[in-house]
């Protein structure tokens, strides 16, 4: 592994080279957010995915911009499954941080793209069954990671 | 017959197919029921000659129709009751009997035949099984001397003859033999479908230790024929959902536009609103000119496959609009119009509560399975491939649109439930 994480610079040429339908914008010097569609099986989903120097640990926030999405109320896996600040903006749950499958020494378009389209397909499949087929886990209600970076 | 071999394409790799591919394959007359049919055809085949009247009296007994394509689907809204349809060729001398007459010779030899019921209709004599199989056997004559094999079988309200009893011209072995010629075997298709039944089987057998293996072999043999059998069962949900009284269009009429439409290479969504529509713009021509849709056997001009249906120009229109509808709403799903939420309801309005409901499921948890494993590939428009070792493989993948990213594991996390 690299000394250093990967820079903002090169998540963005990597993110440019492998998803070109991407545009990005930096917000200062370290920070950006890339929007651009997604199509993972039926419909077209606008995502912005936000990253910043300081979610090398928590990994980058995607939200979807639209079209909105739909919540099954009284769902056992809750009324929208894996995200972060469900009822307020949500953005996708893509790993389990304990599991340390991601940091910032990973690329952005190698591993969060491709997962979140894995949510979207689920997401989709999860609206017709009720049932969230591709895995993952819940954290206990006593689980208090996110408090702080729920807040934007 | 020469018939070819075409590639064509797995259906199941992109979900809009793969749901109507499941649902599909969840009507399909299974590899045991289908054994179990042609032993019991078989079996009333020698029970037949072993009786005093019909001794060597049976020059051919054949299934024609839905059996003989590979099309049967389960009948109606229910999901496991079977149609088989057999020509019993008799020798000339019976001939002389009337169309009534050999009907009633037809019944009375199956009269004590071992089954729930034994039912004379107007053109076959029907064998009721337990298990709610039926057998509808047609009595009927060649004419020899003409194209292979040309005949008639015999038209009899009863119970007493009448001036309209008649013998009607058909040539269901000339037109099988058509229709395989017209819709050739796609081995992408029949590969599909036969790994999902033997990992269907394996699941079966691991749950059921006793049951026996099946050994017939499990054939989809193309896009064509699992179109129609969507159109069929479509049909058959149609006329019960709406309280339809009547006849529904034959199976043969819609047999030949399946055959007519088919192009190998389709996906199955294509095959499917080519096959309605084809049959939409001949109703919708019929019509315009105050006529009822009038088709042919191709094989015998004098076979007409419209002589039952439609009655009236209304009924036709109100199945060309139910084929619209059919249309419309595959289009509207696999174009990503429909809400995902109103998906299943849409799918089950069409093809019936619990083959939906599984075929949904089933593909769901495929989908699953696959991103849970790192199964999944991906393509630069941000779709999903799954698995991706198939779907790369397909035709409707190319190499330039997969993106140059591999799945890989992960676990979704997110807030307490």
């Amino acid at each position: 592994m690299a000394l250093l994480p990967y820079s903002i610079r090169e998540q963005v040429a990597s993110m440019r080279a492998t998803w070109p339908s991407f545009g990005n914008q930096m917000v200062g010097e370290d920070a950006v957010v890339w929007r651009g569609p997604l199509k993972p099986l039926m419909r077209t989903y606008d995502i912005a995915i936000t990253y910043r120097t300081d979610y090398v640990i928590s990994g980058p926030r995607v939200r979807v911009i639209s079209p909105p999405l739909t919540r099954l109320p009284d769902n056992p896996e809750g009324s929208l499954p894996h995200v972060y600040n469900r009822d307020r903006d949500p953005f996708m749950c893509l790993f389990d941080p304990a599991k340390y499958e991601w940091s910032g020494w990973d690329l952005i378009s190698e591993t969060t793209v491709p997962w979140a389209i894995d949510w979207l397909a689920c997401y989709e499949f999860w609206l017709m069954t009720g049932i969230w087929e591709g895995g993952g886990r819940h954290p206990p209600l006593t689980g208090t990671r996110h408090n702080v970076e729920n807040h934007r | 017959m020469n018939i070819r071999a075409f590639t064509g394409i797995d259906p199941f790799p992109d979900w809009a197919d793969a749901i109507l591919a499941q649902i599909a394959f969840n009507i399909q007359l299974p590899p045991s029921l289908h054994a179990k049919a042609v032993s019991r055809y078989e079996a009333v085949r020698r029970h037949l000659e072993a009786t005093t009247f019909f001794a060597d009296g049976i020059e051919h007994f054949y299934p024609q129709g839905s059996m003989a394509i590979d099309a049967t689907i389960s009948t109606r809204g229910t999901d496991d009751e079977y149609d088989i349809d057999i020509i019993a060729q008799l020798a000339a001398k019976y001939r002389q009997l009337g169309p009534l007459g050999v009907l009633k010779a037809l019944e009375a030899a199956l009269a004590d035949y071992p089954v729930q019921m034994v039912i004379r209709q107007t053109r076959c004599v029907t064998l009721i099984y337990g298990d709610r199989m039926h057998l509808d056997i047609s009595a009927a004559f060649r004419e020899h001397g003409t194209q292979e094999r040309r005949s008639h079988i015999m038209h009899a309200k009863g119970p007493n003859r009448s001036s309209e009893d008649c013998e009607v011209p058909t040539n269901a072995y000339g037109f099988v033999e058509l229709y395989k010629a017209r819709t050739p075997v796609e081995t992408a298709v029949s590969d599909a479908f036969r790994r999902r039944w033997d990992d269907h089987d394996r699941l079966r057998a691991d749950a059921d230790v006793d049951d026996v293996p099946n050994q017939t072999p499990f054939v989809v043999k193309n896009m064509a024929t699992l179109a129609l059998q969507l159109v069929k069962r479509y049909r058959n949900i149609t006329h019960d959902r709406k309280r339809r009284a009547g006849r529904m269009a034959p199976s043969i009429l819609l047999a030949d536009y399946a055959s007519r439409s088919s192009s190998p290479g389709r996906t199955l969504s294509d095959a499917l609103i080519s096959l309605c529509n084809l049959l939409i713009a001949d109703i919708r021509r019929a019509s315009m000119l105050g006529r009822t849709l009038s088709v042919f056997n191709a094989t015998w001009d004098q076979d007409e496959f419209t002589d039952r249906w439609p009655e009236s120009i209304e009924q036709q229109n109100a199945f060309a609009d139910d084929l619209l509808h059919l249309v419309t709403v595959v289009s509207l799903i696999r174009e990503g119009k429909l809400d995902p939420v109103d998906v299943p309801n849409g799918l089950r309005r069409l093809f019936g509560d619990f083959v939906v409901t599984e075929a949904i499921r089933k593909t769901a948890q495929e989908l699953g399975g696959n991103i849970q494993q790192g199964n999944q590939g991906y393509t630069r428009t941000g779709g999903i491939l799954v698995p991706a070792a198939a779907a790369a493989s397909t035709l409707a993948v190319s190499r330039a649109a997969a993106a140059p990213v591999s799945g890989s594991r992960h676990t979704f996390f997110g807030d307490p439930v």
